[in-house]
């Protein structure tokens, strides 16, 4: 077939391609969503849990001389208890989204939420 | 094998297709580095000081290095002025109440210069000394309790902002009278953020965002150049509930909350909140939950002013606070406690209410 620039053969190899990057791209953009919930004590990483992987309702032992206890649940982390005066964690609520965070400070045990791969970031900073 | 590549190159068809493949990769590849590269150049660092979390995340070349003398840098600033440090400026100027005028740090003389110009301009519902009345209630103890009304009379007045004097030139404070005393408690964080920010404008990072408890700074710009989010916290929130009530969306600046669910405690039934007002040296109930100020202006400080006027809002009110804000060009979210949300005229664009538990009011 003079005068075309692609043959048959290209044109397959390069629709081949195409499917392959969009494979790609949809990989990344639905992969993990729903954050990491990255866990500190004292500012050390204690842990991370992926919140989109997360199937049941776990609930994580801390200790520490305030026995903070987290949960952990489908798609959202939070403070359940913690033996401290204030229970300020306890009342920040779950925590859902890229970029929110808690902490007990008598404690010093944080958690804040990280984008996942292909996630946009949620909120870069928290007032209140 | 070079030979037989060039060769199979050389026509123009295969080429052709070639070049198509390449552009649909580096496309591919573009696009995943606009999305996702930028998190290869973040650093995040969590520290405690002040008494609180301080959580940065830092952008762009030697992120780490700085974030690390951002962290030192609010510590000094807690060691020069925090009341409780042995040997603070804070703590020496307590110690010479009602004798002499002693030297201070000129970054202290500038904090209190600002708490003073607020302490005027909001006829005195931020005053820098207010220690007296809030060591009574002691707030930051594991066991806070109602002093009482007889004990909070007898040292309300010692609370006095006009009798707090300092001098610009040669960088000296005093307190007037005896029993007096200064808390910079309610400016500390604030000032924690442009401690922070100092730091990284005399860095090499391109942008980085840091919360020193409730209070924000902002430097620079993110890898994306999109706006920072800033999530408002509900004030009403319990355990199984969201935490986020509204986002803030904006190019820059300083944003501090007061809100009266921070520091609580309850006694004979009734709860009680860590925001005093000085004319009272009772909890302030101005029919608000939480006040937040966005500052934003080109002098040094905006921090420490965000800080002091969120404080300064509540125990003024919505409507005093408006005008207060209005004086110093800052903005402001006013939370009431039938959970409507009134917003100053700069943020009605950046500022959105996400739960569905709270409305603008009327």
């Amino acid at each position: 077939m003079p005068g075309k620039i692609f043959r048959k053969w290209d044109l397959a190899l390069i629709g081949g391609v195409l499917v392959l990057a969009l494979i790609l791209l949809f990989s990344f953009t639905f992969a993990e969503k729903g954050g990491i919930a990255v866990i500190e004590q004292n500012g050390v990483e204690w842990g991370r849990y992926s919140l989109l992987e997360q199937q049941e309702e776990t609930i994580l032992e801390i200790g520490g001389e305030y026995h903070v206890r987290l949960l952990l649940e489908p798609g959202a982390i939070s403070f359940l208890s913690s033996d401290c005066p204030d229970h300020t964690c306890v009342r920040t609520g779950k925590l859902t989204q890229a970029g929110q965070g808690a902490v007990c400070l008598p404690a010093r045990v944080s958690i804040r939420i990280l984008p996942s791969p292909g996630e946009t970031q949620g909120f870069d900073g928290i007032t209140g | 094998m070079k030979v037989s590549f060039s060769r199979w190159l050389d026509n123009k068809k295969t080429a052709a297709v070639f070049l198509v493949i390449l552009a649909i990769l580096a496309g591919v590849l573009i696009w995943m580095w606009s999305q996702y590269g930028y998190r290869e150049n973040r650093y995040e660092h969590s520290s405690y000081a002040m008494g609180t979390l301080v959580q940065q995340t830092v952008y762009g070349k030697d992120r780490e290095n700085t974030a690390l003398k951002a962290a030192s840098a609010v510590t000094n600033l807690e060691n020069q002025i925090s009341w409780r440090v042995e040997g603070s400026d804070i703590a020496r100027l307590n110690d010479a109440a009602g004798t002499q005028w002693i030297s201070l740090e000129p970054e202290t003389i500038s904090l209190l210069d600002l708490c003073l110009d607020v302490a005027e301009n909001s006829q005195g519902a931020f005053d820098p000394t207010i220690l007296p009345i809030s060591c009574l209630w002691n707030f930051d103890s594991e066991t806070p309790s109602f002093p009482g009304e007889e004990l909070i009379n007898t040292y309300l007045p010692y609370v006095g902002y006009e009798n707090l004097r300092i001098n610009t030139e040669d960088n000296t404070a005093s307190l007037r009278n005896y029993y007096m005393a200064v808390d910079l408690g309610a400016v500390g964080k604030g000032a924690g953020c442009d401690a922070i920010v100092d730091t990284y404008k005399s860095s090499s990072v391109s942008g980085g965002i840091a919360a020193v408890g409730g209070s924000v700074g902002i430097y620079g710009q993110k890898p994306d150049g999109s706006l920072w989010s800033i999530a408002v916290r509900n004030p009403y929130v319990s355990q199984g509930e969201d935490a986020t009530m509204g986002t803030l969306d904006l190019t820059g600046g300083f944003i501090s909350t007061s809100g009266s669910y921070e520091k609580t405690f309850t006694q004979d039934g009734i709860t009680y909140h860590h925001l005093l007002d000085p004319q009272t040296g009772f909890p302030a109930d101005t029919g608000l939950v939480s006040v937040t100020v966005v500052c934003g202006g080109s002098e040094p400080g905006q921090g420490a002013l965000s800080d002091i006027l969120s404080t300064a809002c509540f125990v003024l009110g919505e409507e005093k606070g408006k005008a207060l804000l209005l004086h110093y060009g800052a903005e402001g979210i006013f939370i009431r406690t039938d959970k409507t949300v009134s917003v100053t005229d700069g943020l009605k664009d950046s500022f959105h209410i996400v739960s569905e538990d709270f409305s603008y009011a009327g």
